[in-house]
């Protein structure tokens, strides 16, 4: 990722893996190459707003749901709050 | 979309390729200066082009690496490029010409040293073979060379 530019944080693989998809799949839907996928998921690329946008429509989700400038929190744990403490 | 293959060269480490284009760029001065230094010699001209042919070989096998990695991708040919492929494009055009101001900077640098010292250069055949060779070879290899440098090592598919 280019210097000064800050990392967008993403659920791209969570989402993927969800939907049984491949890396080369997803970007076959997407018109993209397979890299570039591997590359946003690993945070070394941040996509442009419409590549954003596009994956966003891909998954039918809000865009805000895949891609944030904050790190992301376990799904699960934004559904249902905090994690549950272990028992002891 | 699928526009590159497989091939062993484009999941080259970005060690890896940093080496190479280390060797590439320092490789052919080396290569010269050592020709320079084999006339001097007196051994065979034959075994001295030969020696000399030994040392630019690995460059040349450099240069065709970097172009394999780059795959199309600095001339747009044969392949489609994606978002993250024409930005990577931008960056190494950029960084290829501030290599290239940087080596013509130098040279001329080099050269007006060595003038304002009370030498002299001849300027004939032989002493521009080397700039001639150096532009034919690196000036359209440069930007599949930076392209290796900045490149971070590619995700496999899964």
């Amino acid at each position: 990722m280019p210097e000064g530019q800050r990392q967008v944080h993403n659920r791209l693989a969570v989402l993927r893996a969800e939907r049984g998809l491949s890396r080369r799949q997803l970007a076959d839907k997407l018109g993209i190459n397979f890299q570039t996928i591997g590359y946003i998921e690993r945070g070394d690329y941040n996509p442009s707003l419409e590549l954003a946008l596009t994956i966003a429509e891909f998954f039918r989700l809000p865009v805000e749901a895949i891609f944030s400038l904050k790190p992301m929190t376990p799904l699960s744990q934004e559904i249902f709050g905090e994690p549950p403490r272990e028992s002891r | 979309m699928n526009t590159t293959n497989c091939s062993g060269v484009e999941y080259l480490p970005r060690s890896r390729r940093r080496l190479l284009v280390v060797a590439a760029l320092v490789g052919y001065p080396v290569a010269f200066a050592a020709l320079a230094g084999l006339k001097h010699t007196g051994l065979n001209r034959w075994l001295i082009l030969l020696l000399f042919l030994l040392l630019l070989a690995p460059i040349l096998a450099v240069l065709t690496v970097a172009y394999r990695y780059a795959h199309g991708r600095i001339d747009g040919r044969r392949v489609r490029l994606d978002e993250r492929d024409l930005a990577l494009r931008q960056q190494a055009f950029a960084l290829s010409h501030r290599v290239l101001a940087a080596i013509l900077i130098a040279a001329t640098a080099i050269t007006e040293v060595y003038l304002t010292s009370g030498y002299t250069m001849r300027f004939d055949a032989n002493t521009f073979l080397p700039a001639m060779m150096w532009v034919v070879l690196y000036l359209p290899a440069l930007p599949s060379l930076m392209l290796a440098w900045i490149e971070t090592d590619q995700p496999a598919d899964a």
